[in-house]
């Protein structure tokens, strides 16, 4: 892709701030109802341009801060700061692009791959002006920019997970925001999409220099395209590098959803389960493990 | 063929013309919402509101708006009881949309159940309404409840269908203005609200203009059959194209299809109801739509 970022991205507001991209203080969140709070005292900063990744377990909160940061939330305690404005002021603005979990759309419904990244670019336009040529030429280079010219006349609904991610992700960029949020980007896709979801985001970085915000209990997926690593259940536990997650960290947050977990972080490999027998452990291994299992320099199969 | 008897004659032509163009009116705002009902499945909302103007049209007749009540006041005089029980009927249906959405965003029951409380309690307060209505006098018989239940077409007259080209005229000049955000909503509620779209400005338009169709529909297909108008139009087209300009083209060319082919029917075969007649004759579209689509399903998959 040889599109510079200067031809990718227009100025708009916000783009002049010089504080942090995204900035969160002693951020709390009690679902109505709820006996214990979604979040605790969060504090946590993203520079321009980094691509941060949340990872926790399931019910540690990592959707409810996405949701706050969107606006999608009211706020209950402490502040967060989108490029200097509040998450209202953002969502309004269109300052935060926003990538779903693919299922939450309507896939029945009659429009094509195109006009579905045409719908991020130009919901804001009157009615009764046509959309520009420069739009539409933005709308295509993000098409192209996803790799989704190939089916982008096919209908939405008649296209594979891997691919509505394509379309959802070229969508949000076509809003033009200084900031890329994605929920859950890899969920129910194989692991070789998963290894082409990281390759898409490093493109999308590397060309549009956007902010980068992967909210995701798969570990792989955050560490393959994340240049820090918040951990959070209900508090933030650390904020590393993905290299800075060390088997204490993982055990710590995961200590109440070890199942099922398994990748490999730089030369560190996780293989953990919360109980019973595993057939990746000898018989040596002992009896079930409580906790994580994080072996150094050793590959995935050990 | 008795309907060209109807059309050439002008007695009789007086009596089918009003009817025949503001349902034109009427099928044509419909069919485009219906696409918009049918993806956003909103047939269970459209029902419960068509059935909340029974509610409205109780009000309407024990005020005396309606019947021989509003037949009397006005002698000597021009009749305009139809507008104000029109408008009543509107603000009833309106406010029951809203507290239908109060009561299950705010106080946390489901959207189905509170519809079906608004459904009941509107079709309970109309009928204690119109009953009490008939023995003051105020309305005759059950005759009055039969064009209410299932319309009545032949009866229109020419204020009522120029009021309900301008009902279906500001309609569809609300949806051509709204038409990106609201079809971004229609898509992909959650997603767009991240992107800016406001999520509940948006159902509230929906929903006044369902009222607005529902009340204008009234007359045509009665308070029972109006929801059929919303549905059947937009399903059949989608079985038809997966495309959005052709499913609202045919979505229109099906509404305008089954009125007509309904019309003729009713008066083809005598007294049959024409409001019962349009309903069906839509059905049949729908069914041959299915047919014709599962068929060529098949041929294309062997």
């Amino acid at each position: 892709m040889s599109t510079s970022a200067a031809q990718l991205t227009l100025p708009r507001n916000g783009a002049q701030h010089r504080g942090g991209a995204i900035e969160i203080q002693s951020v709390s969140y009690c679902y109505p109802g709820a006996d214990a709070s979604a979040l605790d005292g969060v504090t946590l900063r993203v520079d321009p341009g980094e691509r941060l990744g949340i990872l926790g377990p399931n019910g540690g909160g990592k959707s409810t801060l996405l949701k706050l940061m969107l606006g999608l939330l009211p706020m209950q305690g402490g502040k967060i700061s989108i490029l200097g404005m509040t998450p209202g002021q953002a969502r309004r603005q269109g300052v935060v692009g926003y990538v779903p979990q693919r299922l939450e759309a309507e896939l029945g419904f009659p429009l094509s791959a195109r006009q579905v990244v045409e719908l991020g670019a130009t919901w804001r336009l009157p009615a009764w002006k046509r959309v520009s040529r420069e739009c539409r030429d933005r709308v295509e280079r993000m098409i192209g920019l996803v790799g989704a010219a190939g089916y982008a006349d096919r209908p939405i609904g008649k296209l594979s997970g891997g691919q509505v991610q394509r379309v959802l992700i070229a969508r949000a960029l076509a809003a033009n925001p200084r900031v890329l949020a994605l929920d859950e980007p890899t969920v129910g896709i194989d692991a070789v999409g998963q290894q082409k979801f990281a390759e898409l985001l490093g493109t999308v970085h590397r060309e549009i220099g956007l902010t980068i915000v992967i909210v995701s209990h798969d570990l792989r997926a955050i560490v393959a395209g994340c240049d820090r690593v918040a951990c959070l259940a209900r508090k933030l536990h650390s904020h590393v590098s993905p290299q800075g997650l060390t088997p204490q960290i993982l055990a710590e947050l995961f200590s109440h959803d070890l199942a099922g977990l398994r990748g490999v972080i730089g030369d560190v490999h996780v293989h953990a389960h919360a109980s019973g027998a595993c057939s990746d452990c000898g018989p040596e291994d002992g009896p079930a493990r409580e906790s994580a299992e994080l072996m150094k320099g050793t590959d995935g199969n050990a | 063929m008795e309907t060209l008897e109807w059309l050439r004659t002008p007695e009789l032509r007086a009596v089918i013309m009003p009817g025949l163009v503001g349902g034109l009116a009427v099928v044509v705002t419909c069919a485009v919402l219906s696409v918009l009902v049918v993806l956003k499945r909103l047939a269970f909302v459209g029902q419960g509101v068509s059935h909340s103007a029974f509610g409205g049209i109780g009000i309407a007749a024990a005020l005396g708006y309606l019947g021989q009540a509003a037949a009397e006041s006005s002698e000597g005089g021009a009749d305009l009881s139809w507008l104000v029980s029109s408008a009543i009927v509107l603000g009833f249906c309106v406010l029951s949309a809203v507290g239908m959405g109060l009561l299950s965003d705010r106080h946390g029951v489901r959207e189905d159940t509170a519809i079906g409380v608004f459904l009941v309690a509107s079709m309970a307060l109309g009928g204690l309404l119109l009953s009490y209505s008939v023995r003051k006098g105020k309305l005759s018989g059950s005759s009055g409840y039969e064009s209410i239940l299932f319309g009545q077409i032949l009866a229109v007259s020419w204020p009522e269908a120029y009021a309900a080209i301008a009902a279906s005229v500001v309609v569809l000049l609300i949806v051509w203005a709204l038409r990106r955000a609201m079809f971004f909503w229609a898509f992909d509620e959650v997603s767009s609200s991240a992107f800016g779209v406001p999520g509940r400005a948006m159902k509230l338009t929906m929903m006044v203009l369902l009222c607005i169709a529902i009340v204008t529909a009234m007359k045509i297909v009665g308070v029972v059959l109006a929801t059929a108008l919303l549905v059947l139009p937009g399903a059949t087209a989608l079985k038809v194209s997966d495309r959005l300009r052709p499913v609202v083209a045919v979505s229109t060319v099906v509404g305008i299809g089954g009125l007509v082919i309904g019309v003729v029917t009713a008066i083809e075969f005598g007294e049959l109801p024409p409001g019962a007649a349009i309903v069906l004759a839509l059905c049949v579209l729908f069914a041959l739509a299915w047919v014709v689509s599962a068929a060529l399903r098949r041929f294309a998959t062997n």
